[in-house]
């Protein structure tokens, strides 16, 4: 079995060989940028057509791209949506070096610059599962509080359900919230909420670019089993200076960015913070006085350019959230990301990048009051060292490289004063070691036929110091041994198999097929829906195997009306392996036996996503539909069969459209349906301890009523200047102010305590707001 | 005491986001084969133990319990000594007179319409409730009065408490539970948060509130844990409910608890 895995390897290094040797074959590459900004065009279409064909790529992370064919005449065709397209034509009779500079245009004149398009790269690209957020497009989508928001828009995209009404977590595909590796330039945040999950810790004025791969991972990609967010910040402008921001009703942000060394480096730098808790300082309201309740994030980002083959980034992420009632509690969490990247390109066909990322979460929880004072911290850091390397060849770009983390965390270390009633406790840090090595290739091996293989080797390994228990289904230790620092306790090696194809009936339609794996080695304990600021990280073990997940795919995808629509219908089967739940009365803060606590089980997922887009025309948006099922098997719950998923939800609908009407003005309205989350109701009841008990009998067999909201919102642009654009964005969120199910409660009936009542509670009426946003 | 801390935090952002509201609905329960429920407690001392027989009804019944009144019950301790338990009063509630001594292990064997259910219970060493008090919690201006008890908890030995707390006689609907993880031989305040809902009416001057404090066994603990963990629902639904786990086998409800008993009340002033 394992030894099958070598060959797609030995394949892979004939294809070099065999590419060195082509004869009469020259190269044109460059990179590809705004022309106002500078920024990178990540995945602008690049194509050449002439004396020996036609040869098509896509830039790279890095704005790069490489194509080749045999000598001769050429027309180098670029393409990116929001941009005019540009054409060169170029004689090819030895390598040349291109860089190109795309001229931004309105949405308006967009319809007519149509003609030589080929943005079909969703048709014609053997990525599947794979959906790309337009930036443009978060400026209209409605959303709550007027803050645009990645996170929150990624769930009106098919295959992925909101954890919740106004909540930042979500889940992929079937997949719990902790299977989704959420990337910022590289870096892992593990927390990617603020404020409990009402806004995301993507502040959208600094990102460039987002990724989300629903199945079909690239092998570059590993680590967690639902899917990869690949959100990339914006570079800053390298030829003028800017300020842009925007004041709403609860939060302000503001931008910076500039040249370092014109059109060598740029810098950006982005913060924001939201400011309710000092508006509500001033309140009457007593009961609100005196409480904290913010967070602040700051982007920046920094590259240099020392000459056509060596460029260096830095980046980095810092944010906090504060909640605290004066003299009673306080609790902050946040994430810290540093970047830094180093591009060299080797020659015109192997470009290269390697990364060193640092990045850690932690929170500090405190109880102020005198008898009972403690503060809780604990934290998860990582260092990463990646090295990824792409060669661009005529029919194949192979990808490969390299990756190791060292992860370390402190589950909790408790501290408190003299007087208070808790004990001092630390418990044991323990320290993980991720390593991969991963190669694929995109091969077009027809005009019609394409592959994107690869395989990626993961291995992990759990190391010492510290006292390693191993516990029986019961939760009791067998045995128990010490291991000494940097010593492997356990260790964990899987090959991960990545496939995908692509076949194009034509130039419009396609049908696709992928089938991945990936497995998991750090994870979350949550039995919730929402992400906590105190979830409890564990890493794979001598207890906790690594989550499996295998999945397969296929889809059909249309383009029509020149690229004006895009369609997309995709069908997934995935399964689960080693999946985690704890037992009924767990204890899993600050218990240095929590993997006693644990169950293993596994799951199941499946169903069918449908996505109609359009692109452009004054009216754009799209229709997303899921139908799905998520199910888990654990022994001892629901007497060892498969249940319903919490996230588990049938329908799944959302519209987007936005309209625009002029110059001035633009419309826009989002429309969600779903069906209600799996939830287990009680089957009967009894009393004990003289209270009302509920009896129940199959997990989450019952649903809540279904979520139905429609989000409206208008963006006037006020009159320009040379210097100075303004617009506002008013927006009413839930404009039907319906009552959305958040959770059922059951309890005694208040008039009739001889009956009990089920009771919903909904959390957010309609809710307008206003921002102001310039630019200068 | 640090979940509660989950608890305020969500309750502190709930204050300035949620216009929560709230409206009774109707739901889709099927009717449930009734499940025999079985109460046991014994407590320190020369006291009635009482072991309660009921059967758990649909959801959509009336809150009252059928009484099972053909149980055989005995009660035994390691030494051999025996109890037959019998009903006086109320059908279903079989009383017998026991001198409940900490660290002996009793054991309950029930047995209706031909089938068993065994649990055996250990009565931890009592912990003295040394006073209660009333705590205030402040919201900004708004106060709130919250029953706390204080006590010592023994050091290097596990304690688990359970508490239940009265209000002018009236036992409130809220399950406390703690141990002494974080705790252990410290002088301890545990305060037992209460918010006034539906259920439960916010205290006031001339009150008069009851503490009263059980030390219980590990698996006791866990049963009262779980029920306490589930009633606090929070945003987002909180954990998925399941039964407690239960001490009685044999595929009984309920529990079987040999515990200490120790109590205070005071007039709120």
């Amino acid at each position: 079995m394992q030894k099958r895995h070598f060959y797609p390897l030995l394949l892979l290094l004939s294809l070099f060989i065999s590419s060195a040797f082509a004869q009469n074959r020259y190269t044109v590459s460059g990179t590809i940028r705004d022309a106002a900004s500078g920024e990178t065009l990540i995945g602008a279409t690049v194509r050449i057509q002439g004396a020996g064909g036609q040869s098509a790529g896509a830039a790279n992370a890095y704005g790069f791209y490489s194509l080749t064919n045999t000598a001769g005449d050429y027309t180098v065709t670029v393409s990116f949506t929001g941009y005019q397209t540009y054409t060169k034509n170029i004689t090819l009779n030895g390598d040349i070096k291109l860089n190109i500079e795309l001229q931004g245009g309105s949405e308006l004149q967009e319809v007519v610059i149509t003609a030589t398009d080929r943005k079909d790269e969703n048709v014609r690209s053997p990525q599947m599962g794979l959906d790309k957020l337009n930036m443009k497009d978060l400026d209209n989508i409605p959303v709550i509080f007027g803050e645009k928001d990645v996170l929150k828009t990624i769930q009106l995209l098919p295959g992925v359900k909101s954890g919740g009404e106004g909540t930042t977590g979500f889940f992929v595909r079937g997949g719990a919230a902790d299977q989704n590796l959420i990337l910022l330039d590289e870096a892992v945040v593990y927390n990617s909420s603020h404020l409990l999950g009402f806004f995301s810790t993507f502040n959208a004025d600094a990102i460039k670019d987002v990724g989300l791969y629903k199945g079909g991972m690239p092998a570059q990609y590993g680590g967690r089993l639902s899917s990869v967010l690949d959100v990339k910040m914006q570079d800053g402008n390298n030829k003028e200076f800017g300020v842009e921001g925007g004041i709403g009703l609860i939060a302000s942000r503001i931008k910076v960015e500039g040249p370092i060394v014109k059109n060598r480096g740029s810098f950006m730098l982005s913060a924001r913070r939201t400011y309710i808790d000092l508006l509500l300082q001033a309140s009457p309201d007593s009961a609100i006085k005196g409480n904290t309740l913010n967070f602040y994030d700051i982007n920046a980002k920094a590259n240099y350019k020392f000459d056509d083959k060596n460029t260096i980034y830095l980046s980095g992420y810092f944010g906090r959230d504060n909640i605290g009632i004066k003299n009673l509690f306080a609790n902050d969490w946040g994430n810290t990301t540093l970047t830094v990247r180093l591009n060299h390109v080797f020659n015109n066909r192997l470009f290269s990048n390697t990364s060193f990322i640092f990045n850690k979460y932690n929170y500090s929880i405190s109880l102020l009051d005198e008898d009972n004072n403690v503060t809780a911290t604990s934290l998860i850091r990582d260092f990463n060292l990646k090295e990824d390397l792409q060669y661009f060849s005529d029919k194949h770009t192979v990808r490969f490289g390299a990756q190791a983390t060292h992860h370390r965390i402190a589950p909790s270390d408790i501290t408190t004063d003299g007087k208070s009633s808790f004990n001092p406790l630390s418990i044991d840090n323990r320290y993980g070691l991720e390593i991969a090595a991963y190669i694929s290739d995109e091969w077009k091996v027809t005009d019609r036929l394409s592959f994107l293989y690869g395989l990626r080797m993961s291995g992990f390994s759990l190391l010492g110091p510290g006292t390693f228990n191993t516990y029986d289904a019961d939760g009791e230790v067998t045995s128990s041994k010490n291991y000494r620092s940097g010593q492997f306790v356990k260790s964990y090696f899987y090959p991960e198999p990545r496939f995908s194809a692509s076949y194009n009936l034509n130039d419009e339609n396609s049908i696709k097929a992928s089938y991945n794996r990936n497995t998991q080695n750090i994870h979350i304990l949550t039995n919730a829906n929402t992400s906590s600021p105190t979830d409890q990280y564990v890493m794979s073990s001598n207890n906790i195997k690594p989550e499996i997940a295998d999945q397969v795919a296929a889809g059909y995808f249309k383009n029509a009306d020149n690229n004006t629509f895009e369609f997309s219908a995709e069908l997934y089967y995935k399964w689960m392996q080693n999946q985690i739940d704890y037992k009924n009365g767990a204890q899993l803060i600050a218990n240095a036996n929590v993997e006693s606590e644990l169950l293993y089980g596994k799951g199941r997922a499946y169903g069918l996503e449908l996505y109609a887009k359009k692109t452009k025309g004054r009216l754009t948006g799209w229709i997303s539909y899921t139908l799905s099922k998520t199910e888990r098997q654990f022994d001892g719950i629901n007497n060892g069969s498969y249940y319903p998923a919490r996230q588990d939800r049938t329908h799944d609908l959302a519209l987007v459209g936005i309209f625009n009407l002029n110059k001035r003005w633009s419309l826009s309205a989002n429309y969600i349906y779903n069906t209600g989350n799996a939830v287990t109701y009680p089957a009967g009841k009894y009393n004990v301890g003289g209270l009302t008990t509920y009896y129940y009998t199959d997990r989450n067999a019952n649903r809540m009523p279904h979520t139905e909201r429609l989000d409206i919102s208008a963006t006037i642009k006020a009159k320009e200047t040379k210097k100075f654009k303004s617009s506002w964005s008013i927006s009413i969120y839930n404009a039907l102010n319906r009552k959305n199910p958040y959770a059922i409660q059951f309890r005694d009936k208040e008039n009739d305590p001889t009956r009990t009542e089920a009771v919903q509670i909904a959390l957010f009426g309609i809710i307008p707001s206003v921002t102001w946003n310039f630019s200068f | 005491m640090l979940k509660r801390i989950t608890y305020l935090s969500l309750a502190a952002a709930g204050s300035f986001f949620f216009s929560s509201c709230e409206k009774v609905i109707d739901v889709d329960i099927k009717e449930s084969p009734s499940q025999l429920v079985i109460e046991g407690n014994i407590r320190d001392g020369d006291t009635d133990g009482m072991i309660k027989v009921t059967r758990s009804v649909s959801y959509t019944d009336p809150n009252s319990y059928p009484a099972v009144t053909d149980a055989e019950i005995i009660v035994t301790d390691k030494a051999g000594f025996t109890w037959h338990p019998q009903q006086r009063d109320v059908p279903g509630e079989y009383y017998f007179r026991i001198e409940g001594h900490p660290g002996e292990t009793y054991t309950m064997n029930v047995k209706v319409d031909g089938k068993e259910y065994i649990a055996k219970s250990t009565m931890p060493q009592p912990v003295q409730l040394d006073s209660i008090g009333i705590t205030l919690l402040t919201f900004g201006n708004e106060e709130r009065k919250v029953v706390a008890a204080y006590f010592k908890d023994p050091k290097g030995v596990q304690n688990q408490y359970r508490y239940q707390l009265y209000v002018n006689g009236k036992l409130t609907k809220r399950v406390y539970a703690n141990d002494d993880r974080l705790t252990d031989g410290n002088d301890i305040k545990e305060q037992l948060f209460y918010q006034d809902d539906e259920d439960n009416e916010e205290i006031n001057e001339g009150d008069v509130v009851q503490v009263q404090m059980q030390c219980i066994d590990r698996p006791v603990f866990k049963y009262w844990l779980t029920l306490a963990d589930q009633s606090q629902n929070g945003p987002g639904g909180g954990v998925t409910p399941g039964n407690p786990p239960s001490n009685i086998s044999g595929g009984a409800l309920g529990y079987f608890s040999a515990h200490t008993l120790r109590m205070e009340s005071l007039t709120v002033k």
